[in-house]
């Protein structure tokens, strides 16, 4: 199919432009002291930042995985991915816009555990336990809206009030979801070549064991720094 | 997913606790160290990840600049004065000892690079040595006012050690700099 290819295609050459940027998962202190410096709208450089943000923002990444490990029709793909946006991209404005102060830990910290139970579900942990089904398309858009406050505590240390800040706010966030689009074709790349293979099932329910593994130490990491910050 | 009964609970559990397992090991042994070095299991330490958190081990303390060594000899003429001072960040070390064969007017100050922080003086005195380590209580220059209070020409000679950048020395002329490989 012409648009698989596309996407592949796609997903390669940016995958390999992205990562010759720097890792960083908070903007990069260069980063952010350059656009500290500017004033007035600069979709530009805002723009990139975003795509840069959230091609290197592995929470994001590894919770989208985790949503995406299991859908097979591009038709609930694109649902799922949707919900995650809406809900991020809400939270992502209003944050900046209203001036929310919302400490980053703790919000990094549920982060982490989105992660966790995006996985859990994956090895049909819910399934096993609740008596009921989890509607997970309200989890992942009511995540969605967590992990866009966390895009919001990030950039609010660089933005300014005033001249440009709704310019450079919705750059950010168009950049945002272009480098969750690439970073979305880059894993459906490596997940659709896995899928196709035998071992996957037996590898997929090891691999959402580590994810939820990962998804721990991120909450870890973030409530110690809540905690002791 | 399309089962007729509830997939079964005990492999589901058991990677559910192996993941937290997973996860605490990986942040007691690692990532806490690092980051707060917060060091319970002291692998941070075996493991060297305690200097990336900044915390120091109390009989080190590491030094962000380059090692380097100056011995510089002044002529001063009576009641000629001069300050001559190294650039160091801030906690550089420098180890000193200065000789004169006259008495020598001396203070030993820091000004720092920031112009909002306030002058420092550590010692001033009448004398002809003085030996000691200072530590850069800012970034900035770190040095002596010295003047020759004798009746005749004096040679005072300082031999330095220590972590600085650069050093200036001002007299009635320009200041003049130092730079040193």
């Amino acid at each position: 199919m012409p648009v698989q290819m596309l996407v592949r295609l796609v997903g390669s050459l940016l995958l390999l432009g992205f990562v010759s940027a720097a890792w960083g998962h908070d903007i990069s202190a260069e980063n952010a002291e350059f656009v500290m410096g500017l004033s007035g709208a600069a979709p530009g450089p805002f723009l990139y930042l975003g795509a840069k943000h959230m091609f290197t923002g592995y929470d994001h990444l590894l919770f989208l995985l985790g949503v995406i490990f299991f859908l097979y029709r591009p038709r609930d793909i694109v649902l799922y991915v949707t919900l995650f946006t809406v809900g991020h991209s809400i939270t992502l404005l209003l944050g900046v816009l209203l001036g929310w102060q919302v400490n980053g830990h703790l919000v990094d910290a549920i982060i982490g555990l989105s992660i966790v139970y995006k996985a859990f579900e994956n090895i049909k942990g819910f399934e096993a336990f609740l008596p009921w089904e989890l509607n997970t398309r309200a989890a992942v858009f009511i995540f969605g809206l967590c992990h866009g406050l966390g895009l919001a505590t990030k950039l609010q240390d660089s933005v300014q009030d005033g001249d440009g800040l709704l310019t450079n706010l919705l750059s950010f966030n168009i950049g945002v979801e272009l480098g969750q689009l690439c970073a979305l074709a880059a894993i459906l790349l490596v997940l659709s070549s896995w899928r196709s293979r035998p071992s996957f099932q037996r590898q997929a329910f090891a691999v959402n064991t580590l994810l939820m593994g990962a998804g721990f130490v991120l909450f870890g990491y973030q409530i110690t720094g809540f905690l002791l910050v | 997913m399309n089962d007729n009964q509830a997939p079964s609970k005990k492999p589901i559990l058991l990677a559910t606790i192996a993941s937290m397992l997973i996860a605490a090991t990986v942040l007691f042994v690692a990532v806490l160290p690092a980051e707060y070095g917060f060091d319970p299991l002291g692998t941070g330490e075996q493991l060297g990840l305690i200097g990336l958190s900044g915390s120091q081990v109390s009989a080190l303390q590491q030094q962000p600049a380059k090692w380097r060594k100056d011995v510089i000899e002044f002529q001063l003429a009576p009641f000629e004065a001069l300050e001559y001072k190294y650039h160091m960040l801030e906690d550089g070390a420098l180890i000193f000892s200065w000789e004169a064969q006259e008495d020598v007017l001396f203070d030993l100050h820091s000004e720092a690079d920031d112009k909002a922080v306030a002058e420092q003086s550590f010692a001033k005195g009448r004398q002809r040595s003085d030996n000691g380590v200072l530590r850069a209580p800012f970034t900035g220059i770190h040095g002596w006012y010295f003047q020759n209070r004798g009746l005749g020409d004096m040679t005072l000679r300082l031999t330095v050690a220590g972590f600085f950048d650069y050093s200036v020395e001002m007299t009635d002329g320009p200041t003049q700099r130092y730079e040193f490989e």
